[in-house]
């Protein structure tokens, strides 16, 4: 599903170039389960962002699905974006404005899906995730996991191949971070590939595969299925 | 789709209630004088808009050489109007018009009341409705036509087709049949009456039929279409030569030169439209509409500055939104999604303020009427070309203030918005440059008040040569002659402790609550020499009671008989005359009746402060009519006086309405525009200067905000309250210094043009203008000041974990 061929990123300053991938090449496969980890700096998070098409690489190739997407502009990267990855983050990133119901909806709003069905999509999720309960409150009315569990259904509502993790359980304690890795092997499961960069070996024995990065390149892989 | 977006607009506003309060505060006060400003601007633009022949309708003024240059005379004598019929082709409909306020009788009510006098074709040219009866009362002599009003007023009904009314013409009553009812006119008319009555009925109407140098009243009259102006002038010049002959040859042997056409004297026309805006140039009349142009600009410099501060706002507090956006970007928002999104907030707080603003003018308009005194209403402002200027204007402001964020935002790469980072300078530059304006406008604003008021003080306080504090004023509006009314004055109030002296003359100093003001002037030869004057009949004691100062000579005297043979002049004309000793001066008029000058009064402004003094001759005419009474109070029983007077008035004057004014402010009521100007200019710098602060506030509360961090630390490192505000508010009193330095050229500029049409006038130095920048500087920093202040008083522990 996924192919990096010698993806290359730098940063740069008025005087300091830092490189942030540095000719990483690997691939993933249709339902895989891939746990990337590395100390902090190593260059995770710049992947799972070219990953995710909201940046581009500078170098290097990047094969999704089959199509070449280094090089694609914001428009066509945002096109095969929302009707492909979903995310999670770290923090959650929910809207304050709104409501748990509408912070899931949002996703099929900006792929032109009707109201009614919308609505029989997002209800069907927030079920899913046993966080329908909550659908009229707001983010800040919730618990950290159910914030997080809200970010996993919209991510998912719009049912992507991948959903990208990054630090899905950095902000929950571990009963709640158990519960949202074991909602992403059932969405594994069901055939979604995921990628999710990690800090935890914990976690990370939740996947297939490991990949352990440091300095932008790939040390080394452990396949643990 | 769209009511996400409404519905996330609302929450978002919800949520930042302190700006959204501020800003819908400033826009709906912003829209509230705008729409106030516009109202008043449009009533006086629209002044005569709604006669269906404007195009055509033209008021007849004449533009004479003199030794002086060209000069403009819009009277003209009684045979000028249907000569002109008869003489020149392209006019199609003339009339003759004459103001007068009359009493007016029916049955036992008597009122005063505003008549005009004017020919047949009057109402064919102007429309004014007939609600009943005949459709032109004015062919024959001794029908009338009264507006609904005036005849509810005086009649209590309107039926009164038949009806006979007795008006007081010069002291003899003549009787009138109503033969006409006209619909109420619109308050952008002009012409206010509440009478039309045939011309032929006007005072001294068979003396003056013929006679081509008395001038009285003005001339309406309508082009046959599509002449112009030009062949129009171009026609009249016979008719000038022809009827004119005498004046031209006084003029030739003074030495005047013609002008471009070989000609003294040339008939221009004014539109009609124009009569209330014109200004006089080189001897030609022109429309000035820069007043309500200035109002206009006001009212846009005031939305602009609320605009400017909710760009200011959303620029500022964009910053918080990043994740928001980037988050939506994420999840497939297009940019136009994200614009629209954006755009529509601003849309919903504009839409609020609208309505709130136009429910609080609502509010404030009768208020506002009488301060700006203007009839105009909401109605003024729906007309189909208004209202779309009105749309797209405010689509363009939204676009402007709400859509400038948004396009800063939308246009964000999405891990950028994500990571909430943005790089804030091209907001900040913006930011800055915005503040600049706004506070340019303050203090052009700030400034302008200063030097109105300064302008007008001087005006008022000036020595006008004559006694204005202590003076009454009255109209002799009764039905008895002046003379009588002014022998009773005398009798009743002359042993009053109260009352010092008083006199009379056929016109009044300033403007009185009547209103109406007029000069007579007249020309003769003296020793081969065009003489001209305003003539002026005054009463015994008149240059006693208006506390004037004799240069030479003496003034009239009761002793002595042979003064009703008598002149006073004024200094002006005294060096026209150019004689060395102005008391030698005598002069023998047309009926041969010789006149000798026997004093010299200090020039005093008689007419009003915008003109230069004038010459100016006083008689002592016992044939001619007083047409107010002047009575000189002891100061320090001013109050009393004027009760006493007034009672005295209303024994002697029963049926007449007391309008008794102290001349102090009937001089006041001569810088009415002025006045109004001042207020308009206040208003909207208040007005400027309030929003700016607010703008300021908010922006300094984000930036307070932003830098809550970096002030924690620099407390932890020794920085003191001082040190910390003082670098809080530098950066902004620079901007309000730079504002200072762009606004007060432009200022100067404009003030300097003004006060060019003034003869007596304030001289301007910096100190006015630097005041104005002290003013800005001082608001903005006590608006500062509240938020760095506090901020700076921190404890910086909690600045720190704030962060």
């Amino acid at each position: 599903m996924i192919q990096i061929k010698e993806l290359e990123k730098y940063y740069k300053t008025e005087e300091v170039q830092t490189i942030a991938l540095n000719k990483l090449s690997f691939e993933v496969k249709e339902g895989e389960f891939v746990a990337i980890m590395g100390p902090s700096g190593c260059g995770k998070s710049t992947l799972l962002n070219i990953l995710g098409l909201l940046d581009d690489p500078d170098g290097g190739s990047f094969k999704f699905n089959g199509e070449e997407v280094a090089g694609y502009n914001e428009r066509k990267r945002a096109q095969l974006r929302k009707h492909n990855v979903g995310f999670v983050f770290q923090s959650f990133n929910l809207i304050d404005e709104l409501t748990v119901f509408e912070n899931v909806e949002l996703p099929l709003i900006y792929t032109g899906v009707k109201p009614a069905e919308r609505k029989k999509r997002v209800e069907e999720v927030l079920e899913k995730m046993q966080i329908m309960h909550r659908r009229n409150h707001f983010p800040q009315q919730l618990s950290g996991g159910q914030q997080q569990r809200v970010a996993v259904a919209r991510a998912v509502v719009n049912n992507p191949k991948l959903i990208l993790a990054d630090e899905p359980t950095g902000n929950l304690d571990s009963v709640n971070g158990n519960e949202v890795m074991d909602l992403l092997i059932d969405l594994n499961e069901a055939g979604t590939t995921i990628i999710m960069v990690t800090h935890s070996e914990h976690d990370a024995k939740y996947s297939h595969r490991i990949i352990r990065m440091l300095d932008g390149q790939k040390v080394t892989e452990n396949i643990l299925v | 789709m769209f009511k996400n977006y409404i519905k996330i607009a609302f929450r978002n506003l919800l949520k930042n209630k302190v700006f959204t309060l501020l800003n819908i505060f400033g826009l709906t006060i912003a829209f509230c004088v705008a729409i106030l400003l516009a109202i008043g601007a449009y009533d006086t633009l629209g002044k005569d808009q709604f006669h269906k022949q404007k195009e055509n309708l033209y008021q007849v003024y004449t533009t004479v050489q003199s030794l002086k240059g060209p000069q403009v005379g819009q009277s003209m004598p009684a045979p000028f109007a249907p000569t002109l019929k008869k003489e020149v082709q392209s006019v199609s409909k003339i009339t003759r018009h004459y103001e007068d306020n009359l009493l007016a009788t029916y049955n036992e009510k008597t009122l005063q009341m505003d008549v005009s006098y004017v020919d047949a074709p009057f109402l064919e040219m102007f429309t004014f409705p007939v609600f009943k009866g005949e459709k032109n009362p004015l062919h024959k002599i001794k029908t009338v036509a009264i507006t609904k009003k005036a005849a509810k007023l005086l009649l209590d009904t309107e039926d009164v087709i038949g009806k006979t009314i007795v008006l007081d013409i010069a002291g003899t009553a003549k009787p009138f049949v109503i033969a006409s009812v006209l619909e109420d006119s619109v308050s952008a008319n002009s012409l206010n009456f509440q009478l039309l009555v045939n011309f032929e009925n006007s005072p001294n109407y068979k003396r003056n039929i013929d006679r081509w140098n008395a001038s009285y009243h003005s001339v309406f009259l309508q082009l046959v279409n599509n002449t112009s102006l030009s062949q129009f002038e171009e026609s009249t010049r016979a008719f000038t030569k022809k009827n004119y002959s005498g004046d031209d040859e006084r003029l030739e042997r003074d030495g005047v030169a013609k002008d471009a056409n070989g000609q003294y004297r040339q008939l221009r026309l004014t539109p009609f439209v124009d009569r209330t805006f014109t200004t006089y140039k080189n001897g030609i009349i022109e429309a000035d509409r820069t007043m309500p142009y200035l109002v206009l600009a006001i009212a846009l410099l005031i939305l602009f500055i609320a605009s400017v501060n909710f760009i200011n706002m959303t620029v500022a507090k964009s910053a918080k939104r990043l994740q928001e956006i980037g988050m939506r970007k994420t999840l497939g928002a297009s940019r136009k999604q994200i614009f629209i999104q954006l755009w529509l907030e601003s849309v919903f707080i504009f839409s609020i303020s609208i309505l709130l603003g136009t429910l609080l003018g609502n509010a404030l308009l009768n208020d506002f009427q009488t301060l700006f005194r203007t009839a105009g209403t909401f109605a003024t402002l729906v007309k189909p070309n208004i209202i779309l200027g009105v749309l797209l204007v405010l689509v363009s402001i939204t676009l402007i203030a709400g859509g400038y964020p948004s396009y800063l935002l939308s246009k964000l790469g999405t891990l950028t918005a994500l990571k909430g980072k943005m790089d804030v300078s091209s907001g900040t530059r913006l930011r800055n440059s915005l503040i600049v304006i706004q506070f340019g406008i303050a203090i052009l604003l700030i400034s302008g008040t200063i030097v109105l008021n300064n302008q007008i003080d001087f005006l008022r306080q000036k020595d006008l040569g004559f006694n204005k504090d202590n003076v009454v004023s009255i109209p002799f509006n009764g039905k008895l002659d002046s003379k009588t009314v002014l022998r009773r004055l005398r009798s009743q109030l002359q042993n009053q402790p109260e009352i010092i002296s008083i006199t009379a003359a056929d016109n009044n100093l300033g403007r009185g609550k009547d209103g109406s003001g007029y000069t007579s002037v007249s020309g003769f030869d003296y020793e081969g020499r065009s003489i001209s004057t305003h003539s002026l009949t005054v009463g015994y004691d008149y240059v006693e009671t208006l506390g004037m100062e004799m240069v030479a000579g003496r003034n009239f005297s009761r002793d002595r008989a042979s003064d009703s043979l008598s002149m006073v002049i004024n200094e002006t004309l005294a060096k026209e005359y150019g004689k060395e000793n102005p008391l030698e001066i005598s002069i023998s008029f047309d009926n041969g009746v010789r006149y000798n000058v026997i004093g010299v009064v200090k020039d005093y402004n008689f007419r009003n402060l915008k003109e230069n003094v004038e010459p100016l001759t006083m008689y002592l005419n016992n044939n001619s009519d007083y047409l107010y009474a002047f009575v000189k109070v002891d100061a320090k029983n001013a109050i009393a006086a004027f009760d006493k007077i007034e009672a005295a008035w209303k024994s002697i004057n029963p049926d007449a309405t007391f309008l008794g004014t102290f001349l102090d402010e009937n001089i006041d009521r001569t810088l009415r525009r002025e006045k109004i100007m001042t207020t308009i200019i206040t208003s909207g710098s208040i007005v400027a200067i309030i929003l700016s602060c607010i703008g300021l506030f908010a922006i300094s509360l984000l930036m307070v905000n932003q830098r809550t961090k970096e002030i924690g630390v620099r407390k932890i490192v020794g920085a003191s309250v001082f040190g910390l505000a003082s670098l809080l508010v530098k950066d902004f009193l620079k901007l309000v210094a730079l504002a200072f330095l762009i606004a007060t050229p432009i200022a100067w500029y404009m003030s300097f043009q003004w006060l060019q049409d003034y003869p007596y006038r304030i001289s301007l130095n910096l100190g006015l203008f630097f005041l104005a920048g002290c003013i800005a500087v001082c608001i903005a920093m006590v608006t500062i000041s509240f938020k760095t202040l506090q901020a700076a008083l921190q404890n910086p522990v909690d600045s720190l974990r704030s962060e």
